[in-house]
């Protein structure tokens, strides 16, 4: 059997006296869930890879307003603290940045909020920015987004964290947390993989044929 | 054994009922993805060959990686068994009630007491709840809690997921009387 640990996730520190990010954004739980695949269709795979998932629940901040209501200035209070509690416990559930290959994020808001809700804490630069900056990657991050019940799973798409185009990486991991979002709250999630999908074997842009339609036409018909 | 998938799951609650839950909360579980080892048999009479030879693997892979993502003395904990849709509750049962799985949780918590479990069968996505009681007195009260779990494409029909499950403490904002006030 193999399988050894990676390394334990990280805790929020306070004994410094400084207000800790979790408190300031007031997110009253965070999930971390972390898989590795170890064997896949019968063998083990060509490299061992860890993905995970991070979730932080924390009160809708709109909550109430309407759609006129101007989103940005409390998206770039919280968000910044969200992209860093979560970078920071993926970097350390992953065993570093440097490790990480591929990246994502995602939002679920609750009930009683707007769908927009969820993406203006994570689709402007105070959160995509700074989880590209801490993972160390240069491409946009793909995302998933929702309106739910709490215990919703969200399966997060990943892709690589500088050529998004990198077919062997693209891959999700399914993020849920049992009891969010609450009617009032918002989940805020951020995912990695340290590598790519298990027997990754669909070739690449370098590989394929050209394909279009008018190639297509016998078969097509 | 072939083990597919290892999953590990840390909660971190830092509020309950709007209050601040300080030190923050820690729960933690790992689990193995593992095939049915009597997948494919029948009924078999006989499951102590499969317990001999898996059980104490088992237990000696898990303990050591819940202590490991709690990072923190465990003072509550609980087991899982939930097996795939083709095999039997009791292949699950076989698994972790014996002390050859669970005497490697005891000794890494410094537990004293049986571990609470959950055994089920479920499809994939099926979602179980880990029952935790106090490692060294099962009547302490405060730390009865459970911790919940899913893992999306697990058990298949023809395996069995096997977990741990550590906390750090009782439940954020435990206030009921002891069990000793009612006797």
């Amino acid at each position: 059997m193999t399988g050894s640990p990676s390394t334990p996730t990280g805790r929020t520190c306070e004994s410094d006296g400084r207000m800790s990010t979790v408190t300031a954004a007031g997110v009253r739980k965070v999930t971390l869930y972390r898989e590795a695949v170890l064997s896949e269709a019968g063998s083990e795979p060509a490299e061992r890879v860890d993905r995970a998932a991070v979730a932080a629940v924390l009160p809708n901040p709109w909550l109430g307003t309407g759609p006129a209501t101007d989103l940005s200035g409390r998206a770039a209070t919280i968000a910044p603290l969200l992209a860093k509690l979560l970078t920071d416990r993926l970097i350390e559930a992953l065993g570093g940045a440097d490790r990480i290959e591929a990246f994502g994020k995602a939002a679920l808001v609750g009930t009683a909020g707007e769908l927009e809700h969820a993406g203006a804490l994570i689709h402007t630069p105070y959160f995509g920015n700074l989880v590209r900056e801490f993972l160390d990657g240069e491409s946009i991050i793909c995302f998933a987004d929702a309106r739910a019940e709490a215990g919703e799973a969200l399966i997060v798409p990943m892709w690589h964290k500088t050529h998004a185009a990198t077919r062997s990486h693209y891959q999700t991991i399914a993020a849920r947390v049992s009891d969010a979002p609450r009617a009032d709250e918002v989940v805020v999630i951020a995912a990695a993989s340290t590598g790519p999908r298990p027997h990754a074997r669909i070739g690449d842009r370098t590989t394929d044929p050209v394909v279009t339609a008018d190639n297509l036409e016998s078969s097509l018909t | 054994m072939r083990v597919r998938k290892i999953v590990t799951i840390v909660e971190e609650i830092r509020s309950e009922g709007g209050r601040e839950v300080f030190p923050t909360a820690r729960v933690a579980v790992v689990a193995a993805v593992i095939p049915n080892p009597w997948a494919g048999q029948g009924f078999v009479e006989d499951l102590q060959p499969g317990i001999d030879a898996h059980a104490s693997d088992l237990g000696a892979l898990l303990a050591p990686q819940v202590m490991a993502a709690l990072d923190a003395p465990a003072e509550a904990y609980g087991k899982a068994a939930i097996v795939g849709l083709s095999g039997e509750v009791e292949h699950g049962s076989a698994l972790i009630h014996t002390l050859k799985f669970g005497d490697h949780f005891r000794k890494a918590a410094n537990a004293t007491t049986l571990l609470p479990a959950v055994e089920k069968r479920g499809p994939a996505g099926v979602v179980f709840d880990v029952p935790l009681k106090h490692v060294t007195d099962a009547t302490i009260r405060s730390h009865h809690q459970t911790v919940e779990v899913r893992i999306a494409d697990a058990p298949h029909p023809d395996e069995i997921v096997v977990a741990l499950a550590a906390a750090a403490q009782g439940r954020p904002q435990q206030r009921l009387a002891s069990l000793s006030t009612e006797q």
